[in-house]
Order: structure tokens, then sequence, then C-alpha cells
């Protein structure tokens, strides 16, 4: 099964650099939708993160030339997505120093599942406020690990670091969020 | 334990934020900002080369006019020679860019003509979707006819009739297959008639 995805991507990066551009329409159908979900989780749950994946999918097209195969396409895609979250964490860290203007409230999406589950909004609060303080560093191998669920040498790959190192920034990651909801984590215990 | 903990935490969270407004992406503004950035970084160097050359031939006229007046006459000429082969080199560079945005310009206007091409319909897909529709309703009566009694040779006509007005469709296969069933019925029933 692995064998045949990285088939087809071979081959869509093969159709792509012989100019046919439906290759790329076809990489972003096929991929979008889990850019979308992964770039809200690592932008801390805002909804709304359609210039993430556009900002994605330049980068993509811009760099698709040079892409050699080596890693499935998306373990590059998400590297792509990693990157550029950063870049826009960054960019919301600057402007959070500035004086606060009226602008945009991050809220969970419409279509959650709120009422469904025995979670309230203050704790969920709490869970995306200690999550969105993380260091990205240690932010980006929480969300890989436990909600996109990917092995260890997947992540290893995304992240460019050893497997070790991998597994001492979950650790700390898992500590600083042990501190941060050490009462929530009380109460589940 | 804590892990599962963290784990299940997290995930009820991601579960409450629900699932992300699903990005529009529209494959013809990135290909467009891809162009751009491209052009800006193809385009930008030699402009500032020109720029660059632009200056120096400035200063160099400027020097050359508050300069004292040369005595030797083939420098003088030789100066002049250089400041005409800049000038040159300035004009092509500038050629360049301006050839440069003009394609560009060309190759959005042909992206446009096409999207508009594509969005007209094909009048004989249309045809040919009318031709289908109109057989099948007439099968569908024929049908319903079928099903009366007393009406099976008017049914058998309205068949022929699809066979004979749409030979090309497939609502004609169909009625011809009607009708041979019809035909394979009243065998049947002529034998089991004549063996009685």
């Amino acid at each position: 099964m692995v064998v045949m995805t990285r088939a087809t991507d071979e081959q869509l990066v093969e159709h792509f650099n012989r100019g046919d551009d439906s290759a790329f329409e076809r990489i972003v159908e096929e991929y979008s939708a889990d850019i979308t979900v992964l770039a809200n989780r690592l932008l801390g749950w805002p909804g709304e993160v359609e210039d993430v994946v556009q900002d994605v999918f330049l980068a993509v097209l811009v760099g698709l030339k040079n892409f050699r195969c080596e890693c499935s396409l998306k373990t590059w895609l998400f590297t792509i997505t990693i990157n550029e979250c950063r870049s826009r964490h960054r960019r919301m860290t600057r402007l959070l120093r500035l004086p606060k203007r009226a602008g945009k409230h991050c809220e969970p999406c419409s279509n959650g599942t709120a009422d469904k589950n025995s979670m309230d909004r203050e704790t969920f609060e709490s869970i995306r406020t200690a999550v969105r303080a993380l260091p990205a560093k240690y932010r980006e191998p929480l969300v890989l690990r436990y909600l996109q669920e990917l092995s260890m040498s997947q992540i290893s790959s995304i992240l460019g670091i050893t497997e070790n190192a991998l597994q001492v920034r979950l650790s700390r990651a898992r500590g600083l969020l042990k501190q941060r909801l050490s009462r929530l984590i009380e109460e589940t215990l | 334990m804590t892990e599962n903990i963290i784990k299940d935490l997290l995930q009820e969270a991601d579960k409450i934020a629900g699932v992300p407004e699903q990005a529009s992406i529209d494959i013809g503004i990135i290909r467009r900002r891809a162009r751009k950035r491209y052009l800006m970084r193809t385009i930008a160097p030699l402009i500032a080369a020109a720029a660059v050359i632009i200056l120096t031939i400035s200063v160099w006229t400027l020097s050359f006019r508050t300069a004292k007046p040369v005595g030797d006459n083939d420098e003088l000429a030789r100066l002049q020679a250089q400041v005409k082969y800049l000038q040159a080199r300035t004009d092509a560079t500038l050629k360049l860019v301006q050839e440069m945005l003009q394609k560009e310009q060309k190759q959005r206007e042909l992206e446009a003509l096409q999207a508009q091409l594509e969005s007209i319909g094909d009048p004989r897909e249309e045809i040919s979707q009318q031709v289908e529709r109109t057989a099948l309703i007439l099968v569908f009566q024929a049908d319903k006819m079928y099903r009366e009694p007393g009406q099976k040779n008017s049914a058998m006509q309205a068949y022929s009739r699809v066979i004979e007005l749409f030979p090309q469709s497939r609502w004609a296969k169909v009625a011809r297959q009607r009708l041979l069933d019809i035909q394979n019925a009243e065998n049947v029933t002529n034998l089991k008639g004549d063996s009685i």
C-alpha cells in the first residue's frame, strides 16, 4: 500500500515536471483537507486557516520541481505546513506585542460538537491556551503524535530530528502541559 | 498514565474545536502569486543592475563635465565609447525587462481567454442530451402502453419509432431489446398453443 502511494506521488511529481497543470490540482484536491486540519491544530484551533493553506500550496507550487521523492509527498507537505504555521505564529506573536486593537477573536469552529462532549468551554479554553503557549518545538511533536497520530519515524522525518530527540521533546512537552493543566489532570485522576 | 490523560484531553479538545472550515483553494490565485514571486526574483536583479548602470553613467557624465579639458583626444574618444557602450547595455536591459512584462501581460490575457472559452458549453453535447432525453420519454411511454391491455401493437410501433428516429441513442438499443422480448414472448405463447 505504501509502495502504491509512493508510486502515485512520484507519478504526480513527474507529471507536474512535464508541465501537466492538472497534477498540481490533483495534489491540492488530495491533500488540502489534511493540511487544513493540521494547520488548524498547530495554530491552536482558530477555525479559519484558509490563508495558511493558500501559502502552503504556493510554497508547494514553487518548490515542487525540486522535490526529489526522498520522502512521501504527504511528509513533505506536512513539513511545509509546519514551516508556514511557524511563520504565522511568529507574525501573530509580533502582532500581539503591539497595542491591542479591536479585532477578530478566535473562536472554536461553529461546526464543533460542544453539546455532545463532556468537556466544557472553560476546560477547552484552558487546554487551548496551554497548547498555544507551548514553544513550537514542543507543540509540533504533540500535535503530530497525539492528534495526527503519526508514527515516531514519520514525525522525526517531518521535523528533521532524530527519534531520540523527538522522545525528549515529547516528554518535555508533556511535562509542560502537566504543569499548566495540573488541576485538570488531577480531576481526571 | 499521564501520557494517556494528556492524549485524551488533547483529543477531546480537538473534538470540541471541530473540523475546521474547508479552505477554498483558488488555484488561479496561487498560480498568479507564484508567477509574481518568480518575476520579482528574476526581474528585480535586472532592474537593480539597470539602476546601478544608469547611476554609474550619470556619475561618470557629471565627472566628465566637471573635469578639466582633456588634452588627449584618444582618451576622450575612449571615454565616449565607454559611455556609449554602457548606454547600449542599459537600453538592452530595459528592453528585456519591458519584453518580459509584455510577455507576462500576454500570458495573463491568454489565460483569461482560455477561461472564457472553457466556460462556453459544447452545443453538440446539449443536443445529444436532448436526443437521449426524448428517446427515454418515448421508451417510457411505450413501456406504459405495453403494460395496458390491448395496447401491445401501439407499444411495438412506439419502440420502432424510437429505433427509427434515434438509431444512435442508447434508448434505441433498449427499444430493440424490448421488441425482441415481445417477439420471444409471442413465440413462446404460440408454441404452447400448438402443443395444446
